[in-house]
C-alpha cells in the first residue's frame, strides 16, 4: 500500500512516514506543503524521476492530510482531490477539534480525522481500516481460497500453516488479496508498493513475485499466483468459491 | 439588589406632587369658601336684625315704651334673637332663647353661641328706632339693642360640600394623570427599553449590537448607542484577535507536542539497537527544546502585547548604543553562522543611540538577526547597520536569502506566520520572531517595516526615537 503524507511540520512528517513504513509496511511519500501534496496526489511522478502516470486515479491508497498548511490549506487540497472524482481515502490531521470544522471536513469528503497530538498506533490502525474500507473490505484478516492474511500482525497462512514472507513479498500479496479476480499489472504494483522513486525498483518485482509464489506453493500442488504474460498477475481462482472478504 | 423602575418612579413622583397640590388646593378652597360664606352669613344676620329693628313699635302706653310687633315677624324659626331697650327691658325673645347671657356681647362683632349643643353665630345690633316719624318734632328716637343669631350648620354644610367637590375633582384628576402618564411614559421610554433589550442580547458569543432607528434618533440615547457600538466593535475585534491567537497557539503547541509524542512512540514501536535509541532520544530532546522555545516566545509576546503600544514607562530614559548591541548579537550568533557559513557584517557608528531598554533592544535585534540567518543560504551575508535620521535611529537588518513572496509580505509581522513554512520549520523558526520585534518597536514609540525581493533578500527597518516624547503615543 502507498500512502501520501501532506504535513508541513517536518519532524512530524518524518515520524508519521516512519511509523507507517515500520508499523504497516506501507510505502510513504511526503509533501511539506499543500501545493506539492496536490501535485503528488494528482501525479506521483511529478516528484522524482519524470515518467508518465499510469493510474487512472491516484496511485495512493490513502492520503494523510494536515489541515493547517502554508499556501494551499488542507481543506482546499481535499476539495481539489474530491473534485477530480478521486476516491482515495483521506485521513485528516488537525490541531483543532471544534465540531464545526470536523463537520465541514467530513462533508468536504474526508473519511476520518485525528486531532493532534495523536497516538501513532491509532494513526496506523485508522490508516489500515481506511485502506481496508477503500478496497471494499471490513475484516482486517483477508481470506482467499486457502490463503489467510492478517493485516494486523502482518502474517500469512496457507492451509493453516504460517508462511514466512519478506516485507516486500507480504506487501505484494496483501495488495493482490485486496484485489481478487483482478489482473494487477506490474506497473500498478510498483506504483502502490513503492514510494516515488519506484522506477529504480522496476526489475525487482518479478523476482519478488517469483519468491512469493515459491514460498506460498511450497507444500501445495495448486499454484497461487497466475502470471498473465504482458498483462500482470492474478490470484488463482481455480477451485473453491471466493470467500466473503472478496468484494467483487 | 432591589430593582427600581424609572417609569414607576416618574409616575409616583408626578402623582405625589399632584397629591400635594390637591391637598393645598382643597385647604385653600376651604379657607376661602368659609371666609366668603361667613361674610354673606353676617350680611344675612345683619339684614335679619335690621328687619327685627323695623318691627319695633311704640307700645302706645303711658310709659312711652316700645314693643315688638310680632305680627310682622317673618324670620326663620330656627334663629335666635333677643331685643331689649335702653332700660334693659327685654322687648322680645325668640321662642328658643334659652336664658343666654347677652350682656357680654360687643356690638357689631359676630360671636359664636352654643344653645342646646347647636352652634349659632350671632351679632349685636345697637339701633335707634324712630317711632311715629309723622308726629311733630320728627318722632321720638328709641334706643334698642338686638342680639340676633342663626345656626351655623347650613353654612358649614355648604363649605363642606364645596371642599368635598374640590377634593373629589382633584382625586379624579390624579387618576387620569396616572393613566395618561403611564401611557405617555411607555411610549416615551420605548427607545430606552429598545436599547436595553438590544444591549441585553450582547454576549461573548454574540457581539451583534444594532440599535433601532428610534434609538439613534433619540437625542439623549444616540451618544450612548454610538459609544456602545464603537466599544463593542473594538471588543469584538480584540476578542477575535485573542481567539485567533489562542487558536494559533493551540495549533502550534499541539503540533509541537505531537512531534515529541510521535518521536517517542516511534522509538518504542519495536525493539531497537542502542545507537538507534540514542539517536532517537537525541531527536526527542531537540523536539522538546523546540516546544520550550515556542512556549517562551509565546509568553514574551503575550507580555509585550498585554501593554499598549508606546506604554513603556516614560520616566526611564535610555541612551542605548546600537553599536554595542549589534556587536553583542553578532558575537552571540557566531557559532551558528560559522556552521552555516553565513557572514555577519556590523556597520554601526558608536554615536547611534536610541531611547530603548537595552534588554529589549537586544531581544528585538536578536530576533531580527536570527530570522535573517534562518532565511539565508550558506555563503550568504547578514548585515546590521544603523544611522541617525533626524530624531530617529534607523536600524537595518538585511539578508541575502530567498526573500519573501510579495503576497505574503503584508503578513510578515503576523503571529505564527511563516513566509516559507517548510523552510523555517526546518530551520527551527517559531513564526513569532517578527511579531515580537514589532511589539517591542511599538512599545518604545518606534516603527518597523519589511522590504523584500524574491531571490535577492529581505531587509527589516526599525526606526526608534533618540528621545521618546513624554506624551502618550497614539497609533495614528
Amino acid at each position: 500500500m502507498r500512502v501520501l503524507v501532506i504535513e508541513d511540520e517536518v519532524r512530524l512528517s518524518e515520524n508519521i512516514a516512519a511509523a507507517l513504513r515500520e508499523g504497516a509496511g506501507f510505502a510513504v511519500d511526503c509533501a511539506l506543503d499543500g501545493e506539492t501534496g496536490w501535485q503528488l496526489a494528482r501525479n506521483p511522478s511529478s516528484l522524482g524521476t519524470p515518467g508518465q502516470a499510469s493510474c487512472p486515479f491516484s496511485c495512493y491508497d490513502l492520503i494523510v492530510l494536515d489541515l493547517m498548511l502554508p499556501g494551499l490549506d488542507g481543506l482546499a487540497v481535499l476539495k481539489r482531490v474530491r473534485a477530480t472524482r478521486d476516491r482515495t481515502p483521506v485521513l485528516i490531521l488537525t490541531a483543532r477539534s471544534e465540531r464545526k470544522s470536523v463537520i465541514e471536513l467530513l462533508n468536504a469528503g474526508a473519511d476520518d480525522y485525528l486531532t493532534k497530538p495523536f497516538d501513532l498506533g491509532e494513526l496506523i490502525a485508522r490508516a489500515k481500516a481506511l485502506i481496508r474500507r477503500g478496497k471494499g473490505g471490513a475484516d482486517p484478516t483477508l481470506r482467499l481460497n486457502e490463503i489467510e492474511l492478517n493485516t494486523l500482525e502482518q502474517t500469512v497462512q496457507r492451509d493453516g500453516r504460517y508462511v514466512d514472507l519478506s516485507p516486500m513479498e507480504y506487501r505484494i500479496l496483501e495488495y493482490l488479496m485486496h484485489r481478487p479476480r483482478v489482473i494487477v499489472s506490474k506497473r500498478e504494483l510498483l506504483e502502490h508498493l513503492y514510494d516515488y522513486n519506484w522506477e529504480h525498483h522496476s526489475n525487482v518485482i518479478e523476482a519478488h513475485v517469483s519468491n512469493l509464489r515459491k514460498k506460498l506453493d511450497a507444500d501445495s500442488a495448486q499454484s497461487s499466483i497466475e502470471t498473465l504474460r504482458g498483462r500482470g498477475y492474478r490470484l488463482s481462482l481455480s477451485q473453491t468459491a471466493v470467500e466473503a472478504s472478496a468484494p467483487r | 439588589m432591589k430593582q427600581i423602575s424609572i417609569k414607576r418612579r416618574l409616575i409616583a413622583s408626578v402623582l405625589l406632587v399632584e397629591l400635594v397640590s390637591a391637598v393645598c388646593i382643597t385647604g385653600l378652597a376651604y379657607v376661602y369658601e368659609r371666609h366668603a360664606h361667613l361674610k354673606s352669613f353676617d350680611i344675612l344676620l345683619r339684614g335679619r336684625a335690621d328687619s327685627l329693628l323695623g318691627a319695633v313699635q311704640d307700645a302706645e302706653d303711658t310709659g312711652d315704651n316700645v314693643m315688638l310687633d310680632g305680627s310682622q315677624n317673618s324670620l326663620p324659626e330656627r334663629d335666635l334673637f333677643e331685643v331689649w331697650d335702653a332700660r334693659d327691658r327685654v322687648l322680645a325673645r325668640s321662642p328658643n332663647w334659652d336664658g343666654l347671657d347677652s350682656s357680654k356681647h360687643v356690638p357689631d362683632k359676630p360671636q359664636v353661641l352654643t344653645v342646646r349643643g347647636r352652634e349659632y353665630r350671632a351679632i349685636r345690633l345697637d339701633g335707634v328706632r324712630i317711632v311715629d316719624p309723622g308726629d311733630k318734632g320728627g318722632g321720638i328716637p328709641r334706643h334698642v339693642t338686638i342680639l340676633y343669631g342663626a345656626p351655623l350648620r347650613p353654612m358649614q354644610d355648604a363649605v363642606q360640600g364645596a371642599v368635598v367637590f374640590y377634593a373629589l375633582t382633584s382625586l379624579g384628576l390624579l387618576l387620569i394623570t396616572g393613566i395618561v402618564m403611564f401611557l405617555l411614559l411607555r411610549s416615551g421610554l420605548a427607545p430606552l427599553s429598545d436599547l436595553a433589550a438590544e444591549a441585553a442580547g450582547i454576549s461573548v458569543t454574540s457581539w451583534n449590537f444594532t440599535p433601532s432607528q428610534q434609538v439613534r434618533r433619540t437625542v439623549e440615547l444616540a451618544p450612548l448607542a454610538s459609544a456602545l457600538s464603537t466599544a463593542l466593535k473594538g471588543l469584538e475585534r480584540s476578542f477575535a484577535q485573542q481567539n485567533q491567537f489562542i487558536g494559533d497557539a493551540a495549533h502550534e503547541l499541539k503540533t509541537a507536542v505531537a512531534v515529541v509524542k510521535s518521536s517517542l512512540q516511534l522509538l518504542t514501536m519495536r525493539p531497537r539497537t542502542t545507537s538507534e535509541y540514542e539517536a532517537g532520544l537525541e531527536r526527542c530532546q531537540l523536539d522538546c527544546e523546540r516546544v520550550e522555545e515556542t512556549v517562551a516566545r509565546m509568553l514574551t509576546l503575550a507580555r509585550l502585547e498585554s501593554e499598549s503600544p508606546g506604554a513603556a514607562a516614560a520616566e526611564h530614559r535610555f541612551a542605548t548604543s546600537l553599536a554595542v548591541t549589534a556587536r553583542e548579537i553578532a558575537a552571540q550568533f557566531e557559532s551558528i553562522t560559522e556552521v552555516r557559513r553565513i557572514a555577519i557584517e556590523v556597520s554601526v557608528a558608536d554615536a547611534v543611540t536610541a531611547d530603548i531598554d537595552p534588554d529589549q533592544l537586544q531581544l528585538l535585534c536578536s530576533n531580527l538577526v536570527l530570522n535573517s540567518i534562518q532565511h539565508s543560504h550558506p555563503g550568504g551575508v547578514v548585515r546590521i547597520s544603523a544611522r541617525i535620521i533626524r530624531s530617529h535611529a534607523e536600524l537595518r537588518v538585511s539578508d541575502t536569502g530567498e526573500g519573501i513572496d510579495p503576497e505574503m509580505l503584508p503578513h510578515a509581522f503576523d503571529r505564527f506566520y511563516r513566509g516559507d513554512p517548510s523552510r523555517s520549520r526546518k530551520t527551527g523558526g517559531t513564526g513569532l520572531g517578527l511579531a515580537i520585534s514589532k511589539a517591542i518597536a511599538l512599545q518604545f514609540q518606534g516603527t518597523i517595516e519589511i522590504e523584500s525581493q524574491l531571490g535577492t533578500g529581505t531587509t527589516v527597518i526599525v526606526r526608534l526615537p533618540i528621545e521618546r516624547s513624554s506624551k502618550p503615543f497614539s497609533l495614528a
